[in-house]
């Protein structure tokens, strides 16, 4: 319960906190359509040139392919093995659920960096040297996993059985139930979580920092590799075509599943 | 293991016998890939080293006890320890009015203000970095302001400063988002009672706000804290070569020096530190609250 100044205090300083968050995000998308080559008050002009220079740019359009092919093929591997895991964690009443729950998502509890290096050392002690796409897929699907198991598992909790039940009850078979009843109700979750899947390898870094190598350089190791010598615009290009992305995943998520599913502890 | 979830899953499921399935590949992903990997990691913490191979397989605790005798090692220990804390507090401190606000904004204003949190969580960490680059260098949006109102220019980026500022930044949604679900599950007509009983803002706020919040503080800080001690991108580029934090020199150990066991006993190590942190405060905290919880 505020009185009327309090209030006016409280909504300044949120408004300040706002600010800041969404700052370097807005100065990345004017850096990009700036036309020099540094930015300056007051910006030189809009221009495509930076988006030109990153369509040029062997390195960064290879990189940028590889990364969208190694998102998709996460996405659809994380997809069905996280829907399928939240299903029979739905229905189970086994008593170690909990501790299957927890693995699951532990893979974003531990440092991601750690996690890398662990699976560099394990295929090495394998044997297996040139890991290459596959390597990358692999430690990527530990960081989709949890976030397609959550949300699902968020819309499952949601979920009337008694629709399955019936359904049964009414001569349907487990895939027919599955397929008319079950599946059109979560689809939403299952999308969503689809999509964070597809966020979550295309950002991810920790993990491809130690993973990548010659032919398999996903872009935010083409990123970090670039900014360590050059702050040129073209970085800034490439970072507007991954914000335009957010973008729309945050508007169709907020469509699908309502963002307030997403708070954390103590809810 | 996957046998024993198949006769759990027949005894308690009769009808869908083949339902073990659906973990399965799940369960196989995690344990072969997951487990084995940080098991393989805390093995090779006991291996030899050596300059002609990654490691040789003589078990030994001399990777632990070269660490536990190096202060150079204490040193980005605690370095690290110190950033992740300041990192915290200062997180905590600005995203306590936004979670606030967020919690007890009417229903229409949610939607809008969710997507102002969450949105910058999607935006990758290496493109907000770079925003910051352009804002913070020595020639960047904030020193060309300073200069151009007649002030010295300001060594923001390439130290700690900088790596506080990004790692803030990538640390208030979390923060927010943990926060605002304990606060809204606190009931507005208590903190009423409290100002009509004649407490003031403040006094309420510390009286009753904040205490009931606390179970969202705590995951708030755990989370955030454990977050940023592990942050590998934002030292190094914010930080430049000033800042060096256990990720940076683990990293280094293992891909430029090549000594595996080494930095797997450091990468152990630092992990062990971090637990036993979260733990103590854990115990602090429950300590705290329980004569007003």
């Amino acid at each position: 319960m505020l009185i009327r100044r309090e209030r006016l205090w409280l909504t300044l300083s949120v408004v300040l906190v706002y600010a800041f968050l969404l700052l370097p995000i807005v100065v990345v998308v004017v850096s990009a359509l700036n036309a020099g080559a540094y930015l300056r008050f007051p910006p030189e002009g809009i221009s495509l040139r930076w988006f030109a220079a990153f369509a040029r740019s062997r390195s960064f359009t290879r990189s940028l392919a590889f990364s969208v092919e190694l998102a998709t093929i996460v996405t659809i591997v994380t997809t069905v093995l996280g829907t399928m895991a939240s299903l029979w964690l739905f229905r189970s009443v086994a008593r170690f659920r909990d501790l299957l729950r927890v693995l699951l998502i532990s893979p974003l509890a531990v440092p991601g960096i750690v996690t890398g290096i662990a699976l560099l050392i394990f295929f090495f002690a394998v044997g297996w040297r040139h890991t290459g796409l596959l390597g990358l897929i692999i430690g990527h699907s530990l960081i989709s996993l949890p976030y397609v198991f959550l949300i699902t598992s968020a819309v499952l909790a949601r979920f009337d059985r008694t629709l399955e039940e019936a359904a049964r009850n009414l001569g349907a078979d487990q895939l027919t139930t599955f397929r008319r009843v079950t599946l059109p109700l979560i689809k939403g979750g299952i999308i969503s979580g689809a999509i964070f899947a597809f966020v979550a390898s295309y950002d991810e870094f920790n993990i491809s920092l130690l993973l990548s190598g010659v032919g398999a350089t996903p872009l935010p190791i083409q990123l970090f590799d670039y900014l360590r010598f050059s702050f040129d615009p073209t970085a800034a290009a490439a970072g507007t075509i991954s914000i335009v992305l957010a973008l729309v995943v945050v508007l169709v998520t907020q469509r699908l599943v309502g963002l307030e599913s997403l708070y954390l502890g103590g809810g | 293991m996957p046998a024993a979830i198949e006769v759990v899953g027949v005894r308690t499921a009769p009808r869908a016998s083949g339902q073990a399935l659906l973990i399965a590949p799940a369960l196989c992903l995690m344990l072969i890939f997951f487990v084995l990997p940080y098991v393989n990691l805390l093995l090779i913490s006991f291996f030899t080293q050596s300059h002609q191979a990654p490691y040789v397989r003589v078990l030994t605790v001399a990777n632990y006890e070269r660490l536990a005798r190096d202060p150079f090692t204490w040193g980005v220990v605690w370095r690290t320890l110190w950033l992740g804390a300041i990192t915290t507090v200062i997180s905590l401190v600005l995203s306590y009015p936004v979670a606030y606000h967020l919690a007890r904004a009417p229903r229409r204003w949610k939607g809008l203000l969710m997507i102002l949190v969450v949105s910058p969580l999607l935006v990758g960490v290496l493109i907000r970095t770079y925003g910051w680059i352009i804002l913070l260098q020595d020639t960047g949006l904030i020193n060309q302001m300073l200069q151009g109102l007649g002030m010295k220019r300001l060594p923001l980026m390439y130290n700690q400063t900088g790596a506080l500022i990004g790692l803030v930044h990538v640390f208030i949604p979390f923060m927010v988002l943990s926060l605002t679900g304990s606060i809204q599950g606190i009931d507005p007509e208590l903190e009423m009672e409290a100002r009509s009983l004649g407490a003031g803002a403040w006094r309420t706020f510390w009286r009753v706000t904040f205490p009931l919040s606390l179970p969202g503080v705590a995951a708030g800080t755990i989370l955030v804290f454990v977050l940023a001690i592990s942050s590998y991108v934002i030292p190094s580029l914010l930080g430049g070569f000033t800042v060096l934090t256990v990720p940076i020199l683990v990293v280094r150990t293992i891909t430029e020096l090549f000594n595996w066991p080494g930095g797997s006993a450091f990468a152990i190590l630092f992990f062990a530190i971090t637990l036993a942190l979260v733990w103590l405060y854990l115990r602090v905290l429950s300590r705290i609250t329980r004569p007003v919880v």
